[in-house]
């Protein structure tokens, strides 16, 4: 293990290729990552926030915000169940917003919500009509407290009162409001498609202790009126979040099955140039399994170097895109996974130098063949 | 040349793992190159395969058809600028469909007249000319959405008749039916059935005989700036998420480009270093340094062909498949523009190692203490 250490120590030069092919795999790994983080939490944040326990969609939305509709009597419905605390309504709309300051064309993309339990970072009093508490994603716009901003080709004012954090719904800036200024945005400009007074899109419920069957009993009490989700499944039924998932996972896992065969190659090659080394090492007595473990141990440092630098340059991409670019996030968490990940791909890659240390003849060590 | 290939006859192992890497990178950049096309496809064939030459939307629909309207002081408008041969409404509306026995999500789009937001890739069938009838994406037939097939609109169980298909003409990653725009305001009304006045989305427009569709763009815009006229084209790639989704697969790319050079450069660079003794036996025995640097240039070849067909290979059955919503397609410039960028990448790479070989001095074998590396 020293000796495998040393190594790295003396002959820094030996591992400095592999550590940059690793860093690239690595890089490509945590940005491939920090992408779906990004797209993910750029769609769902509105969804996240939300302090409750299950959403409440009508059965014929397909689980979507913007074609679900419940009336006041399917609430009632909903708030006569055993196990239901609380239940608050939920209403969407989507405009681009005007900016003072701004060129005529240069809108903002919003969400506008209306609500009755207020998602985290929200207070829970709704804000006054004609005002609302907006994504901090909108101060890239140049959105500050007491900005009024304009919503929709009618123009409705929206004075902002404070700002939250990681709410976005679809890559659209979110913004809190009554349901009172929900409504009248909505008539203001989606005429067509407004709801009357007392009908929702859709209900948060707060459940009372467990949630265990609530969603059964909440759409049996309504006669299938009613479609309910918890907050991960209402998140994961966001248009296009399954789907990038999906394939990002599946493209992250050939990048992981890449590194493997890298890493294999790699020590592969370092193992047979280090055979007659290994020769006189085992003719001393040393064991394979020692001899093995410093390979790993060597595989294992060249990774974590390679993770740390391509976690340096994966934060300061973070800090760098631009707000709107590339929907980019990069925390700890997604660091550590990449790292968890490539450092289970070098040991896989390593053992297949396992092999070729196994067949080692110290006797090679007193042949003359060094 | 001959030393290079029976060297790699006797190293599978080794010329076989990088020559596997090699192709699982090829793989998936060409994987990835169909999936972006794919996906952009999917969120805005509708757009780049309909007819009108020029789009109108309002400034705040922010380029996604179903996000805004046009209110009639702005058609008026927009229908007055000179350069117009032919003008239509141009709408689209997301309902909840059952297809196939099936509940799904469906895009019906609303056109005036062909030419004019129809869609332009019919490959079977006819465009709707009477009420409830569609033209629906082709690779949506196995859905529910053949012709011949009824699709019903929940929940007003208002039915569309398909009555032909057309390549590539999703919008928003979901099963599109074009209609008629009598049928498009009829499904809008129920679904509201308060519904009285049904605003356009977009206007589509084609300019006069003669006119160019960017110069009637620009006269457009002119007239208000509340008003977002696009050549079919920018429509397509300005549509929101399209150039994100350009941007971030150009770094991916970027990053799959660098990799394989790196690591077909480093593999060659130790094989060299490796056999340096050897090497050098060989020169101090008479072959030309130009004939070693060919062999090694024959074993990178070797290995980059070899990496490209397996990368190839995994690729041509997986191209032809569909990932959820998304149509893949084998992208044959792609594998060309890959092919040659890797294999010049590749070959550049190893010329670190046809240094260390010329740089070999045949005297070196006569001092019997090794090459020194």
């Amino acid at each position: 293990m020293k000796l495998a250490l040393r190594e790295l120590r003396r002959q820094p030069g030996r591992f400095v290729t592999a550590t940059v092919i690793l860093f690239l795999i690595a890089l490509l790994l945590m940005f491939l990552g920090g992408l779906v983080d990004g797209l993910i939490d750029n769609s769902t944040g509105a969804v996240r926030a939300q302090r409750g326990d299950l959403i409440v969609f009508s059965s014929d939305a397909k689980n979507s915000f913007l074609r679900s509709e419940i009336s006041a009597e399917t609430r009632a419905a909903v708030e006569a169940v055993d196990g239901v605390e609380r239940v608050g309504g939920i209403g969407i709309i989507q405009l681009g917003a005007r900016v003072p300051g701004n060129g005529p064309r240069d809108l903002a993309d919003t969400a506008l919500f209306g609500y009755e339990i207020a998602p985290s970072g929200v207070p829970e009093t709704p804000p006054a009509l004609g005002t609302a508490y907006a994504d901090e994603s909108l101060q890239a716009s140049g959105v500050e407290e007491g900005t009024e901003i304009l919503l929709g080709p009618f123009r409705t004012p929206i004075t902002i009162v404070g700002f939250v954090e990681d709410t976005n719904y679809l890559g659209q800036s979110s913004l809190w409001a009554s349901p009172e200024t929900w409504r009248k945005v909505a008539s203001e400009n989606r005429a067509v498609s407004a709801l009357p007074d007392g009908v929702f899109q859709s209900l948060l419920v707060v459940a009372d202790g467990s949630s265990g069957d609530l969603v059964t009993r909440i759409d049996g009490a309504t006669d299938g009126a009613t479609e309910s989700l918890t907050l991960v499944d209402a998140a994961n039924a966001i248009p296009g979040v399954k789907e990038q998932r999906g394939t990002f996972g599946q493209i992250i896992g050939v990048t992981v099955a890449i590194a493997v065969v890298v890493v294999a190659l790699f020590f592969a090659l370092l193992t047979i140039e280090r055979s007659g080394l290994y020769g006189v090492l085992k003719a001393i007595g040393a064991g394979t399994g020692t001899l093995f473990l410093g390979v790993v141990l060597q595989a294992v440092v060249v990774t974590v170097a390679a993770c740390v630098l391509a976690g340096a340059v994966s934060t300061v991409l973070g800090v760098v895109i631009p707000e709107g670019s590339v929907p980019f996030e990069f925390g700890p968490s997604r660091f550590v996974l990449s790292t968890v990940l490539l450092l289970f791909a070098s040991a896989i890659g390593c053992a297949f130098s396992l092999r070729r240390v196994l067949k080692i003849d110290p006797a090679r060590a007193i042949g003359g063949s060094l | 040349m001959f030393l290079a290939l029976k060297e790699m006859r006797r190293a599978k192992v080794r010329f076989g793992l990088l020559t596997a890497a090699i192709g699982l990178l090829v793989f998936l950049v060409l994987f990835q190159q169909s999936l972006q096309n794919g996906l952009l496809t999917a969120f805005v064939g509708g757009i780049k395969n309909q007819s009108a030459p020029v789009l109108v939307y309002s400034v705040d629909g922010r380029r996604n058809l179903q996000g805004g309207v046009i209110i009639p002081e702005l058609e008026t408008q927009v229908r007055a600028v000179e350069g117009i041969g032919r003008i239509g409404r141009f709408s689209q509306s997301t309902f909840t469909a059952t297809a196939g026995g099936v509940q799904t999500d469906a895009a019906v789009i609303g056109f005036e007249s062909e030419g004019l937001g129809s869609p332009a890739t019919l490959t079977e069938g006819r465009l709707p000319q009477a009420d409830n009838e569609a033209v629906a994406n082709e690779a949506d037939a196995d859905k529910g959405f053949a012709i011949g097939d009824v699709v019903r609109l929940d929940p007003s169980g208002f039915e569309i008749t398909v009555v032909g298909v057309a390549r590539d003409v999703l919008i928003n990653v979901t099963p599109t039916l074009y209609v008629t725009y009598p049928t498009y305001e009829a499904a809008v009304r129920s679904r509201f059935a308060g519904a009285t006045t049904v605003l356009p989305n977009a206007l589509a427009v084609e300019p006069s005989a003669g006119g160019s569709p960017a110069e009637l763009v620009e006269r457009i815009n002119a007239v208000s700036d509340d008003i977002d006229a696009l050549v079919r084209a920018d429509a397509a790639d300005k549509a929101p998420g399209v150039s994100q989704v350009r941007q971030s697969f150009s770094i991916i790319f970027l990053l799959y480009a660098l990799v394989v050079p790196f690591v077909t450069g480093l593999f060659f660079l130790i094989l060299t270093l490796q056999k340096a003794n050897a090497l050098t036996l060989l020169r101090a025995i008479g072959a030309p340094a130009g004939k070693l640097v060919r062999a090694l240039l024959v074993q990178v070849i070797a290995v980059l062909v070899g990496g490209l067909a397996i990368g190839i290979g995994l690729y041509t059955p997986i191209a032809s498949q569909r990932l959820g919503d998304i149509s893949l397609r084998f992208e044959t410039n792609a594998v060309i523009f890959w092919s040659v960028l890797l294999l010049g990448f590749g070959t550049l790479s190893s010329l670190f190692s046809a240094r260390r070989v010329l740089a070999i001095d045949p005297v070196a074998a006569t001092t019997g203490t090794g090459v020194e590396r």
